[in-house]
């Protein structure tokens, strides 16, 4: 089963967009991170506090932004993926 | 001046109206020292200050929230670390009582993250959390050497990313001390926190903490470790709490530590009353402190460096710690 | 302790305790001009100890340090008592601050908006706002500019302008005499003298302004101006900042706005004539 991951918790993460970037402050653990696409797009399909497999999410993405072909996206996002989860921003449902 | 004037205000927080500058000048930096400021905030709480000593404690609450929320990250970090490893995690200290919303934590400075788990997982904790970004903070042979062979717990390591420090003890004092706490009964015996995580009993949070205090330390901050502990008494049967400490060889401790927090911290209390001529050395120990929060009493602080090391080493490694800690320039502080 | 001064700098009163008299006549001669409110309830206690036990008599060594301290900070000769001060405060300022978001920065301000400059040390940009200061601008700071977490204006902070080799000839041509302090030959960032900020900003040292422009100097090179992204901008701004981490998210607020508000440039100089002159254009420019 692959795995599915969610948002940490629904106002964990407060963002503002500068020029060339998003700025997220992560609340629980008190840190900054500067993010650029496709992270910031990630984080957002989650916001509803869906769990979802990468696969998933990948399909939500595609309907809005032109990512290319499947099967080269698909591994970036599952990396996007474990970072993120590496650093506390979404967890393993 | 001695620090009796922070034990009065945390005691009876009534009692800062009296204060003039020069005794709000003094609290301050004797709190700060003693890294009391948030709790004395938070026992002053909305009492009537002057303005200039209400914005510095509204900081130091400030610091003392971010600090408990960071302390809990840290705890979440450690748990998803270890998840998979099945092992029992137990929270010590700091962490502990703001996770579970103890009044000894509140205000609290935290610093570390110190968890307690089983001697025999110590090497699958290990590996796991280097895996998870974790990395040791000393480079030096002896210093690692010395730790592994002899302490309570591994050589502090530190997360690459988030630059907060980790201790991982497998009991709850060196291996060379002469009292030998049951690490394993108390993991036991631990207090669910999370699905991962756990806290020590009510009785062993006391046994522990007075053994942090009496057997394993300087007396350094100790004011705080009494804090902690006073707080800690409060609604512990006094029966279960011999019957606990006398199984980990931490009778005398606890009930000093009891004695010498119900003197400093209790209320209604004769400072005096029932204290043993070692308490009071103890206790002058504990309220070293001057108006500019600087330690007073050269010789005794120096006598305590001393004695601590003594009761966890046999003395002739003593001799051979101190040498080679002395030849590296280091002196005790 | 044997000798004490209380003084304010901006918005933060300073306890400053020493065993020793030189330092604190010192101080008190140098910050004549600014509020000494003894008996104050002060911010911060700061102590200039024996750096051992007999170091108060025999080659007087000076430990740095107060409520808040570095373990491992060197200890300094007695000759250097007046810096030890002004480090032990900076060093109050740099680790327990919590009221502004602090930025390693120097500020000046000119009809009530502020320019904000920063970069590493050796990048010119207190020399640059000393001799602001001496020119029409209010000087705020040479180190510290202060970001009010609600209204997002700076503050001042400013103390004595500590002027370094090079830069202690461009002020002693500028500024009169009785402004410079003595010389302090040989510590560790080399010759370092005092400049006292004129009256005005001395009287001045509440009033906040709402920031106009931000500047990352860097003396020594082929004049040129160049965009920075609000990226990189927001990057630096945390790098020079003590105190980000520890606001949490009201310093990330604070921040941001600022990011987004201010207009920044990295700029060039080869002299310092040409950087009052670029500054000057640039004010006009975009502020």
């Amino acid at each position: 089963m692959p795995a599915r991951y969610c948002q940490d918790s629904p106002d964990a993460i407060a963002s503002c967009v500068l020029e060339d970037m998003v700025l997220l402050y992560h609340r629980p653990s008190g840190q900054t991170h500067m993010a650029i696409a496709p992270v910031p797009e990630i984080l957002a399909t989650l916001d509803d506090g869906a769990a979802l497999t990468a696969g998933e999410l990948l399909g939500q993405l595609a309907q809005l932004y032109d990512l290319g072909e499947p099967e080269e996206a698909l591994p970036l996002v599952e990396a996007h993926l474990a970072e993120l989860a590496a650093l506390g921003l979404v967890r393993i449902a | 001046m001695s620090a009796r004037l922070l034990v009065r205000a945390l005691r009876d927080p009534d009692e800062v109206a009296a204060l003039d500058a020069d005794g709000w000048n003094a609290l301050i930096a004797m709190a700060r020292a003693e890294r009391l400021i948030g709790t004395l905030a938070l026992r002053i709480g909305e009492r009537p200050v002057p303005p200039a000593v209400g914005a510095i404690l509204a900081d130091a609450r400030l610091d003392a929230a971010r600090e408990a929320r960071q302390a809990l990250w840290e705890a979440d970090r450690a748990a998803e670390a270890l998840a998979g490893l099945d092992v029992p995690v137990v929270l010590l200290k700091g962490t502990a009582y703001a996770a579970a919303g103890l009044r000894a934590g509140q205000g609290r400075f935290i610093g570390d993250l110190d968890i307690l788990v089983p001697r025999d997982a110590m090497d699958r904790v290990e590996r796991a959390l280097i895996g998870a970004g974790w990395e040791w903070v000393k480079d030096d042979p002896y210093d690692d050497a010395y730790y592994r062979r002899w302490m309570h717990e591994l050589p502090p390591m530190i997360h690459a990313a988030r630059d907060r420090m980790i201790d991982v003890h497998h009991t709850v004092l060196p291996l060379t001390a002469r009292q030998t706490p049951d690490a394993a009964a108390m993991i036991a015996q631990a207090v669910p926190l999370t699905n991962e995580l756990s806290m020590l009993s009510p009785e062993d949070r006391l046994c522990h903490a007075a053994a942090h205090l009496l057997a394993d330390g300087d007396l350094a901050g100790g004011l705080r470790n009494l804090w902690d502990i006073y707080c800690l008494l409060d609604g512990v049967d006094g029966t279960a709490l011999e019957a606990r400490a006398a199984h980990h060889g931490l009778l005398s401790h606890v009930r000093q530590a009891r004695r010498l927090a119900m003197a400093l911290y209790g209320e209604g209390r004769d400072e005096g009353a029932r204290l043993t001529l070692r308490d009071r050395i103890v206790k002058a120990r504990l309220l070293a402190r001057d108006g500019w929060g600087r330690e007073r009493r050269g010789l005794l602080r120096f006598a305590f460096y001393l004695r601590s090391h003594w009761l966890r080493m046999p003395p002739a490694m003593l001799a051979r710690h101190l040498f080679t800690k002395w030849r590296k320039g280091h002196r005790p502080v | 302790m044997n000798h004490a001064l209380t003084l304010k700098i901006g918005p933060a009163t300073f306890r400053i305790g020493s065993a020793w008299r030189q330092p604190v006549d010192a101080l008190a001669r140098l910050y004549a001009d600014y509020p000494m409110p003894a008996g104050a309830i002060a911010d911060f206690t700061v102590r200039l100890e024996p750096a051992g036990p007999f170091r108060r008599w025999f080659r007087p060594s000076i430990f740095i340090t107060g409520d808040h301290g570095l373990a491992d900070a060197a200890p300094m000769s007695l000759a250097h008592g007046l810096l030890a001060a002004e480090m032990g405060m900076n060093l109050q300022m740099a680790l327990g601050w919590r009221r502004h978001l602090l930025l390693h920065a120097s500020s000046v301000e000119k009809d009530g908006r502020a320019l904000v400059m920063t970069g590493e040390s050796g990048s010119g940009k207190s020399t640059l706002a000393a001799q602001l200061g001496e020119r029409g601008w209010r000087l705020m700071g040479d180190e510290f500019a202060l970001l009010d977490l609600e209204t997002g204006a700076i503050f001042p902070f400013p103390r004595l302008v500590s002027l370094k080799n090079r830069a202690i000839g461009v002020l002693a041509a500028e500024a009169p005499a009785e402004r410079m302090g003595p010389l302090l030959a040989g510590t560790a960032k080399g010759d370092i003298r005092h400049l006292i900020p004129r009256r005005e900003a001395i009287g001045r040292m509440a009033e906040g302004a709402p920031p106009a422009l931000l500047l990352f100097p860097r003396f020594g090179h082929e004049a040129d101006v160049r965009p920075v992204g609000q990226g990189e901008v927001f990057m630096r701004l945390t790098q020079a900042s003590t105190n980000y981490v520890a606001l949490g998210e009201a310093g990330f607020a604070a921040l941001s706005d600022f990011v987004r508000n201010v207009p920044a440039r990295a700029i060039d100089f080869p002299s310092g004539d040409e950087a009052i002159a670029l500054v000057e254009r640039l004010w006009e420019e975009l502020a």
